[in-house]
């Protein structure tokens, strides 16, 4: 027989040790670098999750919920993205372009459609001008949400510059295609070879629509101010890069072929067009004003605005750059183009924040050319559209993409897109327009636990050999299992993967594990700290206790 | 019973009066989780005891008797005695501090492994008498002040060496002995894992370690013991019959000032003369120990950097009769 105990002992838990703490650990998501940095405002961190268990089509969703080229963005886009991940602290980036190729490529193989986000169709009309991709991106955020969407474009082909001025070997004609036919599925009218103030009038857009997009890019080349004009030997970046992709390359560089060509400019354009014209055959020398890469000379900020990227992926292929060079004159031979005159550029901007290089007398030099290509910027053509471009939100009129913002990159554009069909649906439906607020709380390497993630090298798709033989992709995508070890190499800063180490390692038992999260029991949590400090991804704050 | 948590028994549960950050505390509440409810814990006297069962409240949801400071392995002998003759076998798990296992019960653990009962004795070591005010152990290392050892003009800290305990138990021919901390839980799981297959005397050693009496913030407990890993100045070792059968790997081996910095307890050995010289002697002793055991080129997969891998949904989480996360998800 067990004898009775006078004393029953009790619990334990009835001492509430949670009035001991000065601090508390508040679990909070951050909004990760990649994601800042994303002009397009992607989740990254999110989609990436989701592809790390492999749940790809849920993955593709995710991404397409801000940016519905996946396919293309991973193809061109130049991903700040992945100069901002905090994994190049531990070992380099994760491989983020390659992951949306991926998964847009993925989508386009097996075909799967945009699922509508809502299903009572609105009867307030949207009319687009633009079917580039702020057009495109701003239409499949209205026809998502059950909005009549139509778009007018003055071109033959819908896409915008990512048809007309992207060449082959970057972004096939045929995936565009496909991610354009995928959000037009959704129900969206598009009205091709429509100008406004040719085809269809300002006056009927505003009558018939209930608000208005402007989405018209910037497709008119900035003219090079020189005086002479040699009209057959000296070109536009964009002319060239219009008619490459009509299919013309064999009339451009027929007559009188010639072996070399120069190209005038430092941005991205300019490298297209080199690049271009290596595949057909020519020597090509790139003249900039500004210095290259991580070769800054007095002034600050006067790197080429390229991406480094393309600038090494030009070197490989046998492109020659000239830095801090200006243009003194075209040299000329009777009719045909000799070669351009150059000179050490002094200052490039003036102190106005300018494009105003200055030229020092006595360092000129003699670059030969049959052909001079100018790629110095393009400018938005307002033409036909007078009335409505000085309209505002309040008239139901939206600007947006490359017409209005200052970077030029196709990831603005979408996000624009997005952000203008945000706007359009708030002021329709009569509500205050709010922009991702949670995109304030940041998180960097240095709030992070690095240590707790081993060093894994990053995969890559493979670079094809025989890349200067005609305009084929340069890089193939990941295989399979490259995508799921480049997705599972996502620190996924700021946002909990539920590694338990807060739960494993809380003296006090004050963690609770629950399905799908953890909670902290106030009642026991003593605020020792050790929950945020040993949590890999930044999630937990601890919070000074006030009162 | 406190059944707040789907996921684990919480055999040692909340409101204990341990302080903020205790390393042993954590480290009991993991061993007893990972061992279960379904064990006799015998509890020598010291912090442990202490802070977990205050004024006829018990932290403790299983069986759990104190015994006096020294003879915790003598009772643990009789309860495993007793147990056999009933034809039982619950397992018996002793839990002590360094003073319960390397100064005042070493006798009774010694007769206990000798007589070869089948019990787990876990020290949870955190290098000095925290409980009575942080005096000096068999186990406090070398220069480290405590508040019997106090560093001055004639002294940097205690005098002596750690005692090499380990290699005392496993000099009686022990089935099986480690060392563990709780910096590495996927580490300490295996090892609790590992010695409750195995049959007659365990001993397990952790290191603990005490914000009040290593003097350091209350959130380093994790990384101070996941330093004296990676300095070398505590070896992760596993000793069976006396042989060693184990090591975990330093993925790279740190300076030990890295390990120093942090507490208090060396502060002194800081901007002195004589603290320089046994800034070099705490690095010859973890270089020493580094040889012994051949730390840095141990031909195993299981390195500081693995262990420390953090996954998505965890690496493993306690006794196996919890339900996984994935039923208790499909349960709501």
């Amino acid at each position: 027989m067990t004898p009775k105990l006078d004393i029953e002992p009790g619990s334990s838990t009835a001492y509430h040790t949670g009035d001991w703490r000065t601090r508390q650990p508040v679990y909070r998501n951050k909004w990760p670098p990649c994601s800042q940095t994303c002009p397009a405002s992607e989740d990254i961190q999110a989609w990436l999750a989701l592809a790390t268990e492999q749940h790809w089509q849920a993955a593709w969703q995710k991404l397409t919920e801000r940016n519905p080229f996946p396919a293309t963005m991973g193809r061109i886009c130049y991903h700040a993205c992945e100069s901002a991940c905090n994994r190049k602290h531990l070992d380099s980036a994760v491989n983020i372009h390659a992951m949306e190729r991926y998964l847009g490529d993925r989508a386009i193989t097996r075909k799967w459609s945009h699922k509508p986000v809502c299903d009572t169709p609105q009867t307030q009309r949207v009319a687009i001008v633009g079917a580039g991709p702020a057009g495109l991106s701003c239409a499949f955020q209205l026809a998502r949400h059950g909005y009549p969407v139509t778009i007018f474009d003055a071109q033959a082909v819908p896409g915008g510059t990512l048809y007309s001025a992207i060449p082959d070997y970057r972004l096939p004609k045929s995936v565009l295609a496909s991610e354009i036919d995928a959000i037009l599925a959704l129900g969206i009218e598009l009205r091709l070879n429509s100008r406004v103030g040719k085809e269809i009038s300002e006056s009927d857009l505003r009558d018939q629509f209930d608000a208005v997009f402007l989405a018209i890019g910037s497709q008119r080349p900035r003219q090079y101010p020189g005086k002479e004009s040699s009209r057959h030997r000296v070109m536009s970046g964009l002319e060239f890069l219009h008619r490459l992709n009509r299919g013309e390359q064999i009339a451009l560089l027929s007559e009188r072929k010639p072996k070399h060509v120069a190209v005038v400019g430092g941005g991205n354009t300019a490298i297209d067009v080199a690049r271009c014209i290596r595949r057909l055959g020519a020597e090509v020398t790139v003249i900039c004003a500004q210095d290259s890469h991580g070769n800054h000379h007095r002034e600050l900020g006067t790197e080429m605005p390229a991406s480094l990227q393309e600038v090494i992926e030009a070197e490989t292929e046998g492109v020659q750059f000239i830095y801090r060079a200006g243009i003194r004159r075209l040299v000329r031979s009777g009719e045909h183009l000799s070669g351009i005159e150059i000179a050490h550029v002094d200052q490039v901007y003036d102190r106005h924040g300018d494009f105003n290089p200055v030229l020092f007398d006595g360092t000129e030099e003699f670059v030969p050319a049959g052909l001079a290509i100018f790629a110095i910027g393009q400018e938005t053509d307002w033409q036909g559209l007078e009335q409505l471009s000085q309209s505002t939100q309040a008239d139901g009129v939206w600007l947006g993409g490359d017409a209005v913002s200052k970077s030029k990159l196709a990831a603005t554009a979408v996000g624009s897109g997005y952000q203008a069909a945000m706007s359009i649906m708030a002021d329709l439906k009569g509500e205050p327009f709010v922009f991702d607020t949670h995109k304030k709380a940041q998180i960097t390497f240095r709030q992070m636990s690095l240590h707790y993630y081993p060093k894994q090298s990053r995969h890559e798709g493979e670079v094809s050999e025989q890349r200067l033989d005609g305009f084929n992709e340069v890089e193939t995508g990941l295989l399979d299992d490259d995508a799921t070890h480049e997705a599972r190499r996502c620190l996924s800063c700021g946002v909990c993967f539920m590694c338990d180490n807060c739960w494993h390692f809380c003296p006090d038992a004050a963690v609770i594990k629950k399905a799908g999260g953890y909670g902290i029991d106030d009642d026991y949590c003593k605020g020792c700290g050790i929950c945020a400090q040993e949590c890999p991804c930044g999630h937990i704050d601890m919070e000074r206790l006030t009162g | 019973m406190d059944k707040r948590d789907p996921f684990r028994h919480n055999v040692l549960t909340s409101g204990h009066r341990a302080c903020s950050g205790c390393g042993e505390a954590m480290a009991a509440r993991m061993v007893t989780d990972l061992i279960g409810p379904d064990a006799i814990y015998i509890n020598a006297t010291g912090c442990l005891q202490v802070f977990t069962t205050h004024n006829q409240q018990s932290a403790w949801q299983a069986p759990w008797i104190h015994s006096v400071f020294a003879n915790a392995a003598a009772v643990a002998s009789g309860v495993e005695a007793a147990l056999r003759a009933k034809g039982k076998d619950t397992p018996v798990v002793v839990q002590a501090g360094d003073g319960g296992t390397f100064d005042i019960g070493l006798q009774c653990l010694s007769g206990m492994i000798e007589r070869g009962h089948d019990v787990l004795f876990v020290c949870y070591d955190n290098e000095a008498y925290m409980n009575t005010g942080v005096q000096r152990s068999s186990s406090t290392p070398h220069a480290v002040r405590t508040t019997t050892s106090p560093p001055g003009r004639l002294s940097q800290g205690k005098h002596h060496l750690k005692k090499d305990v380990i290699s005392i138990i496993a000099a009686h021919h022990m089935p099986y002995a480690a060392t563990a901390t709780i910096a590495y839980f996927p580490d300490l799981k295996a090892k609790v894992e590992k010695a409750m297959r195995i049959k007659g005397p365990r001993f397990l050693q952790i290191l603990s370690p005490c914000p009040l009496g290593w003097v350091h913030d209350s959130a380093l407990s994790v990384t101070v013991s996941r330093l004296a890993v990676e300095t070398g100045l505590f070896p992760l070792i596993e000793l069976e019959h006396g042989e060693l059968t184990g090591v975990m790997r330093l993925a790279e081996q740190k300076p030990v000032e890295e390990y120093l910095r942090p507490q208090g307890r060396f502060k002194h050995l800081f901007g002195s003369k004589a603290g320089a010289v046994e800034l070099r002697h705490l690095q010859a002793l973890a270089d020493a120990r580094i040889r012994r055991y051949g730390l840095l080129d141990a031909d195993t997969q299981w390195d500081t950097a693995c262990a420390m891998q953090s996954v998505r949904h965890g690496r493993g989480g306690y006794a196996s009769s919890m339900p996984t996360s994935e039923a208790v998800k499909n349960d709501t």
